[in-house]
């Protein structure tokens, strides 16, 4: 299995083994596809981005692993009430990873984190739909 | 002098709602009503972000300005609102006169589901 996909399911299982703030499920998807009309519930998936190689040393290689995190939900209005609990969930999400290594691939260490979109306000107005995309950066030297 | 444009435009519109239309249920918080509507457009459209890709079903729905009255007042739809059509749901978005007498709303929707029982 390729180190990125393996890292992807690493991440998604940290998330759902995870006590947070709003209970979440999340799965690994190539193409992140959703109904608005799924998006009653939270829908958490996790998504293979980009790899950078480099060499670490003359003996070591050094990978730089993305993996998109996208948070979706349509709540029931457009209160922030509605949307602040989400958000609040997304930098959890980036505190759960940030400078740790993933307990199940421990050789990925996380090396940064990144909103894609912190949330997309096109979304908001023409769907009623939060969402908000968290890029995790692991690097493996192997 | 009586603006017959308007007066035809008016006459179109009550034939439009007697002959082209089907019972939808208008909701707004607690308040529901039974309004005749005609299915103005459907489209199945995805929206590509940046990395997620949402789907959905995009409709109008053609209602008669007169008859969409929540609690015996005349009103206008608002965003949120949500109109039923058999056991599907859709939410109001937007919506603008359809007509330049204002006889007629067209109310844009997009699919959010099944009717919750």
């Amino acid at each position: 299995m390729p180190v990125i996909t393996q890292i992807a399911d690493a991440v998604v299982a940290t998330l759902n083994a995870a006590t947070l703030s709003l209970p979440v499920t999340a799965t690994r998807a190539y193409l992140p596809r959703a109904d608005v009309a799924d998006l009653k519930t939270l829908k958490v998936t996790v998504v293979p981005s980009s790899v950078v190689n480099a060499s670490a040393s003359r003996s070591q290689s050094q990978q730089d692993i993305a993996i998109d995190v996208a948070i979706q939900k349509k709540p029931g209005n457009e209160q922030n009430a509605s949307f602040d609990p989400l958000l609040a969930l997304a930098e959890e999400i980036g505190e759960l990873f940030r400078a740790k290594r993933l307990t199940t691939f421990p050789l990925a260490a996380c090396i940064k984190t990144e909103f894609k979109t912190i949330y997309a306000p096109e979304h908001i107005e023409n769907l009623r739909t939060f969402t908000s995309v968290l890029t995790l950066t692991f690097r493996v030297i192997t | 002098m009586p603006n017959l444009l308007a007066q035809g435009a008016a006459w179109l519109e009550q034939q439009r709602t007697k002959h082209l239309t089907t019972t939808v249920t208008y909701v707004r918080n607690d308040v529901q009503i039974a309004v005749p509507a005609t299915i103005g457009r459907t489209k199945y459209e995805a929206e590509d972000g940046q990395v997620v890709r949402i789907e959905f079903t995009d409709r109008d729905f053609l209602v008669l300005a007169a008859d969409l009255v929540l609690n015996g007042q005349v009103t206008e739809p608002d965003r949120g609102d949500l109109i039923r059509e058999g056991p599907r749901e859709f939410e109001v978005l937007d919506w603008r006169y359809s007509d330049p007498y204002r006889n007629t709303l067209r109310i844009n929707t997009k699919h959010v589901g099944a009717v919750e029982t």
